[in-house]
Formats: C-alpha cells, sequence, structure tokens
C-alpha cells in the first residue's frame, strides 16, 4: 500500500505538470463537447482525435484521450436533460427523469446532480482503479497463451451475453470483427490473407476507419437533419443548486449507481451503457416511490449518472492491468499507446511507471475539472446545442475524413471508413449492435495468436485449456454464461436485456 | 411465406462466410499441432454460416423486410455520394478546395441551405480547421498541386 502511495505521488508530480494538465484540460473539454454533441460518440471523438495525439508522448496522449471519454459521460447528461436526445448512448436512462425534471422547472438541480454524480463515481473509481490495477498486473505475468485465450473467449461470451440484442446477433458482429482482424500477413507464418493485392491492407485493417465508420458516419446517415429536434431548455444560473430533499434524494442512488457502475465496467461489453440502465432499473425498485420514475425522479437521473462514469473508470482495470480492451473505447485507447511505442498490460506498471500514474493522477484532476467545467459552463454548452445539426453534421464528416487519413496518411483507410459507414447504416436497420464488430477486430490478433500458440504447446491438444486452473475457470463462465442465455431463450423470460432493447428503441424514435 | 428481415440478413452473412471459406481456399489449414493460416479464419466463417443460419430459422421474431424504415435512404445515399467524391479528390485537390466543396455541396444540395450563407460557413470552418493543423498541431494535412 505505501509503495501504491509513493507511486500515486510521482503520478500526480507528473499530472500537475503545465503539458499535463493542459492536455487533461483540453480532452475533458473535447469530451465534454463530444458528449453533448448528438451524433458524435466518444468512440468517434476519440479516433478523430488520435492523430492529434501524434506530436505528443505517450503520458499525454493516453491523458487527453481518457479525458475526452470520460468527459463525454458528463457532457451525455446534458443534452439527455435539455433536450430528451441522448447525447451519448450511455445517456439513454438520462433522458427519462431528467428532461421530466427540466419540463418541471428542475433542469439546473437535473444538471448539478448529474454533474456531481458523475465527479463521485468518477473519483470513487480511480481510488479503486489505483489499489485493484497493480496487484492484478502482478497475477496477470502469470498467465500464458491458453489463459488469454480463455479470457478472450470470456470477453467475447461476456459481452453477447449482456448485450440488449440476442445472443446470436452478437456472436454473428463479433465473427465478422475477428474475420476484419485476420485481413492482412499472419504473423506466424507470413501469408497475405484476403488482401486482394492492396499493399495498404499488408497490415490490417484498423480500429480507427472502422470505428468512425460504424459509428460516426453510420449514425450520421441514418440521421437526416429534419429528425432531430432543435428544442433546448435553458436552465439559469441561480437554479443551479438542488434543495435538500434532493439532495438528500439523489445520495443513495449516487452511491449504489457508483459501486454497481464500477463492477460492470470491468466486464467486457458496453458496460457504461448497460450500467446505466441496470442502476436505473435497480433504483425504481428499491424506491418507496417507484411511480415518480418517469415524471422527473432524481435518483433516476443520478443512479444511472453516477453508473456510467464509474463504468468508464472501471474499464480501464482491465486495459491497464491486463492490456485487453473491454470495448471498442479501451481498444482504440490501447491502440492509442502502441501508436507511442508503449505496450498496455501486466509489464505496464513496471515499464512505464510515468504512464501508468502520471494518468492515474490526471484521473483525479480531471474529474475535477470536469465538475468545475460542467455547472458554469452550461449557458455554453446550451447555446453549442443551438447550432442547427444541418451545419453539424458536414462538420463531423469533414473530421472523420481528416482524422481518418491522418492515422496513416492512406486514402484506402478513409474508402474503408466509408463503407463501414453505409454497413454500420444497413446493420442499425437490420437491429444489429457494430460494438461487438469492433471489439472482435481488436482483439483477433492477440486470440488468434494465443489460440495457436495454446496448440503448438500441447502438440494440439485442446485439453490444455481445461488442464490449467486459470482457464478452466474462465471456461467454466464461459459455459455458465451460455446456459444462462439459453435458459432465457428457452423459458422466453423478458429479462433487463429485453427491457434495455425497448428503452434504447423508444430514446432513439 | 413472409420475407422478414432476419431472412435477409441471415442469408447475407451466410453468403458472406461461404465467400471467406471460399477465399481461404489457397490458405494452409494446418494441423491441430501446427495451425495455419486459413485455420482461424476458416473456423469463423463457418461459425458464421452457423450463426447466419439460426437467424433464418428465428426470422419469425423478426418485422417485416418491407416493413423496414428506409425513408432515410435518400439522405443517405447522397451524403454517401457526396463523401465518396470528396474522398476521391482529397489527396488531388488538397484539403481547403475538397473539404471546403464537400461542405457548401452538403449543405446547398441536401439541406437546402442558401448557397451564401454555405459558402461563408464553408470557408470559415475550413480555414480555421486548416490553421488549427498547420500552426497550432502540427499536423500537415495534404495540399493542392499547386500549393493551396
Amino acid at each position: 500500500m505505501e509503495t501504491t502511495l509513493l507511486s500515486l505521488a510521482h503520478g500526480f508530480v507528473i499530472a500537475f505538470q503545465p503539458d499535463n494538465l493542459w492536455y487533461a484540460f483540453l480532452g475533458c473539454l473535447v469530451g465534454t463537447l463530444v458528449g453533448v454533441l448528438p451524433g458524435i460518440g466518444p468512440l468517434s471523438g476519440i479516433s478523430i482525435l488520435l492523430p492529434v495525439t501524434f506530436g505528443l508522448n505517450a503520458t499525454q496522449a493516453v491523458i487527453m484521450l481518457a479525458g475526452i471519454y470520460y468527459g463525454s459521460q458528463y457532457g451525455g447528461s446534458t443534452t439527455s436533460i435539455l433536450m430528451r436526445i441522448p447525447g451519448e448512448a450511455s445517456s439513454v436512462m438520462t433522458c427519462i427523469d431528467g428532461n421530466a425534471m427540466a419540463r418541471n422547472g428542475r433542469a439546473g438541480a437535473a444538471l448539478c446532480i448529474a454533474a456531481v454524480g458523475s465527479w463521485v463515481a468518477g473519483t470513487f473509481g480511480v481510488l479503486v482503479l489505483t489499489v485493484v490495477a497493480p496487484p492484478l498486473a502482478t497475477i496477470a505475468l502469470k498467465f500464458g497463451p491458453p489463459e488469454y485465450t480463455a479470457l478472450l473467449v470470456l470477453g467475447l461470451i461476456f459481452l453477447a451475453y449482456m448485450s440488449s440484442t440476442s445472443l446470436v446477433r452478437t456472436l454473428l458482429m463479433a465473427c465478422i470483427g475477428l474475420l476484419l482482424g485476420m485481413i492482412g500477413i499472419d504473423n506466424m507464418t507470413g501469408h497475405f490473407r484476403y488482401a486482394f493485392d492492396l499493399p495498404e491492407l499488408g497490415d490490417g485493417i484498423g480500429i480507427v476507419p472502422v470505428a468512425v465508420g460504424l459509428f460516426g458516419l453510420g449514425e450520421i446517415l441514418a440521421t437526416p437533419s429534419h429528425k432531430v429536434s432543435g428544442e433546448v431548455i435553458k436552465p439559469k444560473l441561480r437554479e443551479l443548486l438542488p434543495n435538500r430533499q434532493e439532495w438528500r434524494e439523489a445520495t443513495w442512488p449516487m452511491a449504489r449507481g457508483t459501486v454497481l457502475g464500477f463492477i460492470i465496467g470491468i466486464i467486457p461489453g458496453s458496460a457504461h451503457i448497460i450500467s446505466s440502465f441496470l442502476s436505473y432499473a435497480l433504483e425504481r425498485r428499491v424506491s418507496k416511490h417507484p411511480e415518480r420514475f418517469g415524471n422527473g425522479a432524481i435518483a433516476g437521473v443520478a443512479g444511472p449518472e453516477a453508473a456510467n462514469n464509474s463504468a468508464s473508470t472501471g474499464a480501464f482495470v482491465p486495459m491497464l492491468a491486463l492490456g485487453i480492451p473491454t470495448g471498442p473505447i479501451t481498444a482504440v485507447l490501447i491502440g492509442a499507446l502502441m501508436m507511442h511505442g508503449v505496450n498496455a498490460g501486466p509489464q505496464l506498471v513496471t515499464e512505464h511507471p510515468d504512464v501508468f500514474w502520471g494518468f492515474v493522477a490526471s484521473m483525479y484532476v480531471g474529474n475535477l475539472m470536469l465538475l468545475a467545467l460542467n455547472l458554469p459552463l452550461v449557458g455554453l454548452f446550451v447555446s453549442v446545442l443551438r447550432i442547427p445539426y444541418a451545419y453539424l453534421y458536414p462538420l463531423i464528416i469533414m473530421f472523420c475524413i481528416v482524422g481518418v487519413y491522418e492515422v496513416s496518411h492512406s486514402i484506402v483507410d478513409v474508402w474503408i471508413m466509408l463503407i463501414m459507414g453505409i454497413v454500420g447504416y444497413v446493420l442499425r436497420k437490420f437491429s444489429f449492435d457494430p460494438a461487438p464488430l469492433v471489439l472482435g477486430l481488436v482483439i483477433a490478433p492477440l486470440f488468434e495468436q494465443s489460440l495457436r500458440q495454446s496448440l503448438i504447446m500441447s502438440n494440439g491438444n485442446y485439453l490444455i485449456f481445461v488442464s490449467r486452473p486459470i482457464s478452466a475457470g474462465l471456461l467454466i463462465v464461459c459455459l455458465i454464461l451460455l446456459g444462462l442465455s439459453v435458459l432465457a431463450f428457452m423459458l422466453k423470460r423478458r429479462d433487463w436485456r429485453t427491457q434495455l432493447a425497448e428503452a434504447e428503441a423508444a430514446e432513439t424514435q | 411465406m413472409t420475407l422478414r428481415a432476419d431472412h435477409a440478413a441471415g442469408s447475407a452473412f451466410v453468403a458472406f462466410g461461404a465467400l471467406v471459406i471460399a477465399l481461404s481456399s489457397d490458405l494452409p489449414t494446418g494441423q491441430l499441432s501446427m495451425p495455419g493460416a486459413g485455420f482461424l479464419p476458416k473456423i469463423v466463417a463457418t461459425l458464421t454460416i452457423v450463426f447466419g443460419l439460426m437467424l433464418i430459422l428465428r426470422a419469425g421474431e423478426s418485422a417485416p423486410f418491407v416493413s423496414l424504415g428506409w425513408s432515410d435512404g435518400k439522405h443517405a445515399v447522397m451524403v454517401c455520394l457526396i463523401t465518396a467524391v470528396a474522398i476521391f479528390l482529397y489527396t488531388q485537390l488538397g484539403f481547403i478546395i475538397t473539404m471546403g466543396a464537400m461542405i457548401v455541396t452538403l449543405l446547398v444540395i441536401i439541406e437546402r441551405r442558401n448557397p451564401l450563407y454555405a459558402a461563408g460557413y464553408s470557408a470559415g470552418i475550413v480555414l480555421l480547421t486548416y490553421l488549427c493543423f498547420e500552426t497550432v498541431l502540427k499536423t500537415p494535412l495534404p495540399e493542392a498541386p499547386f500549393r493551396f
């Protein structure tokens, strides 16, 4: 513990360097704007701004990009409360009671509770991350190829189990992602796979063109400007503070959302989206007045907002300690670190302590910055929301093109982005969630390598996965999850995932 | 029988899986003790076919294909076409000309905005972005043959 505190103190020295403070501020500001603006989520925001970090060192880059990620969770609530449009997917649940509060004249109180809840959850998440990630990294050093294979399979199964769409649909998307991830030179044999004589495909398909295409351009294609409402409720500054009753009603939901969100954040999948839904469902269940939910219950804002922020911090635990992405956003962050010559994973704490501890400490600072940014600058964000969407989306398309091109100065990547945009649009039409596709693309190289190494190690004996305790344990969890899914299907049970799908569908209509 | 959305989606995935297997014919599968470059792609493509078939079998739960809303299709096609032209010209005409023209075209043709306002907005945004990338971020953007 003493070593952790000393390392954290060293991290604060790095985080308080003027340059690092500036990049944390910039990340938080851009993240808040990304969260506020409908049609551009944290994934496309981070992907588009990835090339901007090339001139920075690894610490500055990850501080700024992570700031965009958790900043967007803060910003998403503003659009949800003031416009009833989720600025970011995880803010879907905040729309319901946040907007109802705004219509009852309590927009300021809803924004304040959302910001404070996000801050409490974000800070709690970083505290646990500080304590948990280093020992977890030490354990992860004992992992070999079979353990990594089992862990990645578990990640995919967990994602399928937690997804609001069906198990088959999620696994289909993951398969397509895995196949896309196998394009290019095979690292173990040197064979060219599906490159169609295009040298640009030799290194495979990048995460950025796929993510920006599916989530950035795909969203724009599916959203004609006449479908975006321009009505914004403007809160008065003096109404920003909640009254004593509202504080009392928000305290426990915030606490429950924080813990729930962090636990779900560690699990692979779109954790920040799922956590906010589960928190909302939990608060409605434990409330003495469930009938208030949907009509402006403050617990319906405090819980989900705390949960989605806590989940976004929780997602950093497997990313930093194991080098495994729990979702497309952490995957892009791992890619960003790799571009700066730093591999996320068990060796990160020992080999790059400045990056690890500087990043962790910057998150404490970043959460404070966000609290300071979100409340006083709410007027500015309201003004941004008043820019007509018709003028906004051409700008986003421009940043998509520039962002993708600048990653490797390859126009082929930009064409891939356009194709992925069309694919994303069609997938939306057929109710497929593109997130597992990106996750499959990211884990494909690691999964293939660890699977093939495991088989070589065991001379082709599949029993290697069940003869080692850690991988056997992970595979047992996979079987349990698959069993639960099959059971739910056979009983035609309408569980929380069905409800999540319905809530998402209702808010996007 | 009513054609459902999942009939179409499942068939597309089955066809995609079959295409991947066909394209993998020249990749060595290897043996279990030494898997080759085609080992995992063939397994995953087979799984894609299996999941595609499962989707078709359960298609009764999905919406009829004709009920899928394509009202935004025209918007999507127009945006795609304009973006494709911009991508094609991006490295040849440079950032300023291509992006400026793309934003004006999107605003005037799709959004029916006043061409003068659209041109002013486009010029301001593109020049600001160009200056930001070139001077603040030190990230060069593609230039036109006559360095504009």
